[in-house]
């Protein structure tokens, strides 16, 4: 029946039966805006839309339940375009600062796909539902909604795998939590919600406590989905400056263990295999790469006198985690800084978490592999027969894992490259004085799902004065960034649609 | 039987690289190199210019030669392993015999570091100066400078064509059609003597050829400025696609058909010379060489895109004008020459962006262009599509070819982890420059560094900004040119061999 | 003892040869020309059958058989006749295997046979002992390895020195060892006082391992130890013995032409350096400077192939050269051919059978010079009438106790030590005077 390669109607089926729950999920907003007596209505009518298309979509396509391998790819890419187009609706039925649907989309993108750059100039005038559902779009998205997906939906139990390796990138083999792939998923949720769980604890606790006057559940809970997701937005317009040291202290740490790769951190923290932290070389790179970048921000802001004392320190550690980790948050404008500082927070950007955590860009492991391919391209220069295969924390990587870890390099900084390119063009067409190093910024903190840029789409500024057209440009960079482009590169194959 | 067995046990009685035997080729190759200063003397005796700088260093340079190979023992064969020596000292230390005369008497190049950069620039080909005035050079300096550029080209012929494949270096092996592949077990200075026979001819006879073109075009008056002394200068500069000239604007004021004429001729350099050697010998078609074609594709889209973007605007009105900038300078930046028509610095942001991704790809392998080179480029582009293909079928066996041969996987790898290095010495480079000159207090967008570190990088020349094609490097801090001096070096070699000599193993057994 | 042996290839034929004169031997084999072959040289029974059928075993009479000696190509053959004759009989079970998982699992008491076998394991551990010790012409080792049986070739220009030239009351011999003999030209010569050890003579020597150095070092002329080893093919025996040699603390490399292989064995041995390569390219050879290495051990699957192999080797200037061989014939053509020492691993793995076969008393047996001499591990009986004779005064009956094991630990007796019932006694004898030294002791 089907002509093509790929069962388009199963794949439709999923993303209605996905629509038909995060229908549900708008009940959070909606259940708040009752409390704190703002509008229901925008929350509600989202929900029954969302519903609605989903009940519809599921109808059209019914009987087309299963999904194969090949329908992963087109699954991935179209849950990360189509959840964020219904996540965008209270936006455009009640937020005037989001009334431009490609403003909207924008920031519903940037929010599921946990980049957390905002469109917003004035955050703080949001009422206390929308902003907590933009940080909701955040928690959501963040472990991913297709993990979630596997986790649940019974008819994953064929093709899960291939999904869930989509969703949680890097190149090795998930490692399996439990005997079967929807265990994995469920295992993982689990651990990310209650990590979440103890954030919100943490950081209202310093609300009760009186350590921090500006901290309460509200905020706590906003702010643990957003760190936790290693997202970016907050719902205040000053993000952590708002708030007090010790609170940042707090969110910083939950932001460097959301970093960490959630499979290795279940085995550590659930099932108590503490020996696997001593050898996971990636972690320790991880680590590495935060220490040294937080130190050559720092030597900076102190060199050039932006910040002292406990502050500089503060500030510098944060700003230098904040972006590599790609969250985004932000405790001190770091557009003032100087070369040094911003030179390495660009690159920072490139570097991105480990693989298998809530973060995006590049990531640490592709990083560690490349290196180690370089060592062994010089090695076999001179010794041409010697079989050199590439171990990783001990156990050896596939040569096509290593291959496909290869190329994503060039692809990426030609993406990359390219949007800067596209940016810097519209902001002559439109009349924007966007700089290179801004337009730079702008590219590199979208493809790699981090946030603020530099410039006027620095920490405490926003995206808004791009145009129309820069704006497309830059949600498609967050969604390629969030996909790690591959299963972009593969749709665009004629190869995949032929049967 | 035993004697055999002794004599070669002797033999391998080193452990590691034969430090001594490179060495000793070093020493030689540096002597042979003497020889050139001879020719800038002449003319400095015929011009009336002070002649002692080169007489001086051609004997520093001699001796220094001789010593090195009195002092070093006759290795054995030379092998893959000490090539990698051979080839980096060799660049290095000639850059240093070329800069001598620049010392002695060139007052804009007393610092050593500039003196080194300006010699480094001529003899990887690049073409980048820290001069700010060109004008005021000696002739015979001048020619110097263009000549160092043409015995650079010399070398690199054989780099590319002979050594490089030899040491199997970011898969030239496979990659670059040369002439004699040369079997392996063939002693590594026999096969550099063979290729260099057969291909030193192309390179003498293009020479020879743009040389008389220019000259008549100079002649018969359709180009005043054309002297024979701008010919030769010229010629030196675009045979090797290098790019210095004795004019401070480049090729800017001499007439529209002597820019086609350099422009061909460095379409023509920029291609794989063994390409030139059959057509001329065997008389088989250069269209036939996928990377050939795929070099004149790049060039046509290149020239296209910015010849619109010149109309649009408003640089060049529609015409021949617009066309000839278009071309010539979008050959000079691939094939790595640097030669301007006009200074594109000051054209628009798409422009530049053009041109700095140009920088990046580079000539055809086997040619004296530099960079990634086309045919990488292609090889990474149907890698990139394979990966896609086994994105979806995981099980599909792949082979890649090139002109029709297939490529074995090692030389994918080897190609691979070559565009790695090459990405990863471009950003750090750009990385580098960024800071240092923000904490020199330069004024210039971060762009231009980045522009600068991929023409340093791909032996290219002219940067943006003030570095641009009628600007100068001078304005960088040292520290800065001792950076753009590596990039250089490191490119022209095209990384690997001084990477290599970085690692342990090397010098171990 | 009646003895049940089933393959009659390389291994039982071995096996058949040593015990038959002692024993009651039963030979089982598919093969009726093999069986034939054997039963024309030797006074053996041979039944022909498949030895992992019962009616086989039954047939051969397993039913009343001491030993069960299982040693066929197949290892689950092998396996399947050990678990019947457990099933069937009393009867001990030797196992012999290619696998060296089999032999993990024995060791954790998994496999309800006596003993197990394992060719790699054993030529890799012989291999690595003359890596050890490269002028040991043979090593045999007895008491868990606390007690060392070199056989030593004195070079014919070695100087004269504090142990060699010297009669033997005056000589330096290292402590805790003992010579068993001196062996010169065709004489066996009993290691009296006045005998001195001449360049040209081959010694046997009984001692510590520490103390088989020493000898090592004073017999040979190039002193270095060899701590960097070439092994070419990567095949179950190449791979066993850079185990060996990697836990020995010994750098190697492995050159093995197959691409999967290689690949596969570079990321088993983390600590191994592995080349895809032919191992018969002069090139590669030169470049990677094979030549320097201390010894080359050649265990790729062809005698042919070894051989041109190690003679290139030579010809680049490996020292040392050890061949795994396929063929008896072939020990002697590569030996000839220049190859230092060729390991047949059926040889060996026969030898470590015979050894368990022996005696249960007698609890490993070697054998020196072909079959002329031999090396026993007898436990002393209370009622032997040596039992409390300190060493002085026993007779020299052209034995020679080496050494005692006594509580597990090895001693190198002394002449006032005395002979203690229930100790372990390391005895060379002449193979025609094994019978009165079991009866004596």
């Amino acid at each position: 029946m089907t002509a093509l390669g790929v069962d388009v109607g199963a794949a439709l089926n999923l993303i209605g039966a996905l629509l038909r729950y995060l229908s549900l999920a708008f009940l959070v907003p909606a259940v708040l805006a009752l409390g704190y007596d703002e509008p229901v209505w925008p929350f509600a009518v989202s929900g029954v839309i969302t519903a609605a298309a989903g009940v519809g979509l599921g109808a059209m396509t019914h009987g087309r339940e299963r999904i194969g391998p090949r329908e992963g790819f087109l699954i991935v890419a179209l849950v990360w375009l189509l959840i964020p187009a219904f996540g965008a609706l209270p936006f455009l039925l009640d937020e005037p600062q989001l009334s431009n649907p490609m403003d909207a989309f924008f920031e519903a993108v940037s929010g599921f796909t946990a980049t957390g750059a905002t469109v917003l100039t004035d955050i703080d005038a949001l009422p206390k539902a929308m902003a907590m559902w933009r940080q909701l779009t955040h928690w959501l998205g963040g472990m991913g909604i297709i993990v979630l997906a596997v986790a649940v939906l019974p008819r994953l139990r064929i093709g899960g795998r291939q999904l869930l390796e989509s969703e949680l990138a890097g190149p090795q083999e998930v490692e399996r939590l439990g005997a079967t792939i929807r265990e994995t998923a469920r295992r993982l949720w689990v651990l990310y919600i209650g990590l979440t769980v103890v954030a919100i604890l943490a950081l209202a606790s310093l609300g009760w406590s009186g350590a921090d006057p500006a901290m309460n559940l509200y905020e706590g809970v906003a702010h643990a989905w957003s760190a936790l997701a290693l997202g970016g937005f907050s719902t205040k317009n000053l993000s952590l400056a708002a708030f007090q040291p010790i609170t940042q202290w707090v969110i910083l740490g939950f932001i460097v263990l959301a970093g960490i790769n959630f499979l290795r951190l279940y085995r550590v923290i659930v099932q108590r295999h503490a020996s696997l932290v001593a050898r996971d070389e990636e972690l320790r790179l991880y680590l590495t790469f935060l220490v040294v970048g937080s130190a050559l921000v720092l030597i900076e802001v102190l060199a050039g006198g932006f910040l002292s004392g406990a502050e500089a320190v503060r500030s510098s550690i944060f700003q230098a985690v904040s972006i590599m980790t790609t969250t985004g948050f932000a405790t001190s404008d770091y557009t003032r800084w100087g070369a040094l500082a911003l030179m390495t927070l660009l690159v920072l950007m490139f570097i991105g978490t480990s693989a298998g955590s809530t973060g995006g860009s590049i990531k640490v492991v592709r990083h560690l592999l490349v290196w180690k391919l370089i060592r062994r391209e010089l090695t076999q220069t001179v010794h041409r027969e010697e079989v050199l295969p590439i171990r990783l924390s001990g156990a050896v990587v596939d040569e096509r894992a290593l291959r496909s870890v290869v190329i994503f390099f060039p692809i990426y900084m030609g993406l990359f490259a390219l949007g800067a390119v596209l940016l810097a063009i519209d902001a002559r067409r439109s009349h924007l004085a966007l700089g290179a190093f801004d337009a730079i910024g702008a590219a590199a903190a979208c493809l790699g799902n981090i946030g603020p840029a530099f410039g006027f789409a620095g920490p405490f500024g926003s995206y808004e004065p791009f145009s129309d057209l820069s704006t497309g440009v830059l949600t498609g960079l967050m969604w390629l960034g969030r996909l790690e482009i591959i299963p972009v590169a593969v749709l665009l194959s004629r190869r995949y649609w032929r049967a | 039987m035993s004697a055999t067995i002794g004599l070669q046990a002797l033999r391998r009685n080193t452990a590691g690289v034969d430090v001594s035997g490179a060495l000793n080729l070093v020493g030689t190759l540096i002597k042979y190199l003497s020889a050139a200063f001879l020719f800038p003397t002449v003319l400095a005796l015929g011009y009336g210019e002070p002649a002692w700088p080169y007489v001086a260093s051609g004997m520093i340079v001699l001796a220094f030669g001789l010593v090195l190979e009195r002092v070093t023992s006759r290795g054995g064969v030379i092998r893959a392993q000490e090539g990698f020596l051979v080839v980096s000292v060799v660049w290095a230390l000639a850059a240093w015999a070329v800069a001598l005369p620049y010392l002695f008497a060139e007052p804009q190049l007393r610092n050593p570091i500039d003196a080194y950069f300006e010699a480094m620039s001529g003899i990887t080909t690049t073409g980048a100066t820290t001069l700010i005035d060109i004008a005021a050079l000696d002739q015979s300096m001048a020619m110097w400078r263009q000549f160092s550029q043409w015995i650079g080209g010399m070398g690199i012929v054989v780099l590319a064509l002979a050594i490089l494949p030899r040491l199997r270096v970011g898969g030239s092996r496979q990659l670059v059609e040369s002439e004699m592949p040369g079997p392996e077990y063939e002693p590594l200075k026999t096969t550099i003597r063979d290729t260099a026979r057969r291909l030193w001819l192309v390179y003498v006879g293009l020479s020879a050829l743009m040389t008389l073109i220019l000259c008549i075009l100079g002649w018969t008056g359709i180009d005043d400025l054309m002297t024979e002394y701008q010919a030769a200068a010229h010629m030196f500069a675009a045979m090797p696609t290098g790019g210095f000239s004795p004019q401070p604007r480049s090729l800017e004021p001499f007439a529209p058909a002597s820019q086609w004429v350099i422009g061909v001729f460095m379409l023509l350099a920029g291609a794989n010379f063994a390409l030139h050697y059959r057509a001329v010998v065997r008389r088989a078609s250069p269209f036939r060489d996928e990377e050939f074609r795929l070099y004149l594709a790049f060039i046509f889209v290149a020239t296209a895109g910015i010849f619109l973007e010149l109309l649009r605007a408003d640089i060049f009105a529609a015409g021949e004008g617009a066309l000839r900038n278009a071309f010539v300078n979008v050959v000079s930046i691939m094939t790595t020459t640097g030669f301007a028509t006009s200074d594109f610095a000051l054209w628009t942001g798409a422009t530049s962006f053009i041109f700095v991704v140009l920088m990046l790809i580079g000539g055809c392998a086997g040619s004296t262009a530099g960079a990634i080179k086309v045919v990488r480029v292609s090889l990474l582009a149907k890698a990139l599509h394979r990966e896609v293909d086994q994105t979806i079928h995981r099980e599909a066996v792949v082979p890649l070819s090139v002109n029709g041969r297939i490529v074995d996987e090692r030389t994918v790898r080897a190609v691979l982890g070559f565009l790695l290095f090459y990405l990863l010495l471009f950003l750090g480079g750009a990385f580098v420059l960024a800071i240092e000159e923000a904490r020199a207090g330069l004024e210039a967008a971060p762009f231009v560094h980045v522009a600068t570190s991929a023409t340093m990088l791909g032996n290219v020349g002219p940067s943006l900004g003030f570095a641009g094609p009628m600007g100068s490097m001078d304005p960088y801090s040292p520290f800065s040119k001792s950076v753009m001096i590596l990039l250089m070096w490191a490119g022209r070699l095209e990384i690997i061999p001084v990477a290599v000599l970085l690692t342990r193993r090397y010098w171990r057994a | 003892m009646k003895i049940l042996i089933v393959g009659a290839g390389q291994v039982g034929s071995t096996i058949v040869e040593a015990l038959h004169d002692e024993h009651e031997l039963t030979v089982i084999d598919l093969d009726q020309a093999r069986l034939n072959a054997l039963g024309h040289r030797f006074d053996v029974l041979t039944t022909e059958g498949n030895g992992a059928s019962r009616r086989t075993l039954q047939d051969a009479g397993i039913a009343d058989a001491d030993l069960l000696i299982a040693c066929t190509s197949r290892d689950e053959a092998n396996l399947v006749s050990a678990m019947l004759a457990r099933a069937l009989s009393k009867a001990k079970t030797i196992v012999r295997t290619t696998n060296v998982e089999f032999l993990d699992v024995w060791r954790e008491r998994q496999l309800d046979v006596d003993f197990v076998v394992s060719s790699e394991v054993e030529t890799a551990t012989a291999i690595g002992r003359i890596i050890g010790m490269p002028n040991a012409k043979q090593t045999d080792v007895f008491a868990d390895g606390q007690v060392e049986i070199v056989e030593f070739d004195v070079p014919v220009d070695l100087a004269h020195g504090e142990t060699i030239g010297l009669p033997l009351r005056e000589a330096r011999i290292p402590g805790e060892s003992k010579v068993a003999s001196i062996i010169r030209g065709e004489q066996l010569l009993v290691p009296r006082g006045h005998e001195s050890i001449m360049p040209g003579d081959r010694v046997i020597v009984i001692g510590s391992p520490e103390a088989a150095r020493e000898w090592s070092g004073i017999v040979s002329q190039a002193a270095a130890p060899i701590d960097d080893v070439v092994i070419y093919g990567a095949e179950r025996t190449g791979v066993a013995l850079a185990r060996v040699l990697l836990d020995q603390g010994i750098r190697v490399r492995i050159i093995e032409p197959d691409t999967a292989r290689a690949r596969r064995v570079a990321e088993e041995l983390t600590g191994a350096r592995v080349f895809q390569a032919s191992g018969l390219d002069p090139d590669f050879i030169d470049r990677e400077r094979i030549g320097q290495t201390g010894a080359a051990v050649f265990a790729m699957r062809d005698d042919e192939i070894n051989l041109y192999a190690a003679t290139l080797a030579r010809i680049h200037g490996v020292r040392f050269t050890i061949a795994v061989v396929d063929e008896p014939a072939s020990v002697a053509v590569l030996e000839h051919a220049g190859v230092d020492v060729a390991v047949n691993p059926r040889s060996v793995t026969a030898e470590e059978i015979v050894r368990f076969a022996h005696d249960p008393r007698v609890r490993q047996m070697t054998m020196l010079e072909g079959d002329r001499y031999e090396v026993l591990d007898i436990t002393v009986r209370e009622d032997s009438e040596l039992v409390g004779k300190p060493f002085r005064e026993l007779p020299m009956t052209g034995s020679l106790i080496g050494a005692i094991v006594r509580n597990g630990s090895a001693v190198f007796p002394h002449g006032d030590d005395m002979l203690l019932a229930g100790d372990r006694a390391i005895i060379f004898t002449e193979s025609s005077r094994t019978a009165r030294v079991e009866r004596v002791l």
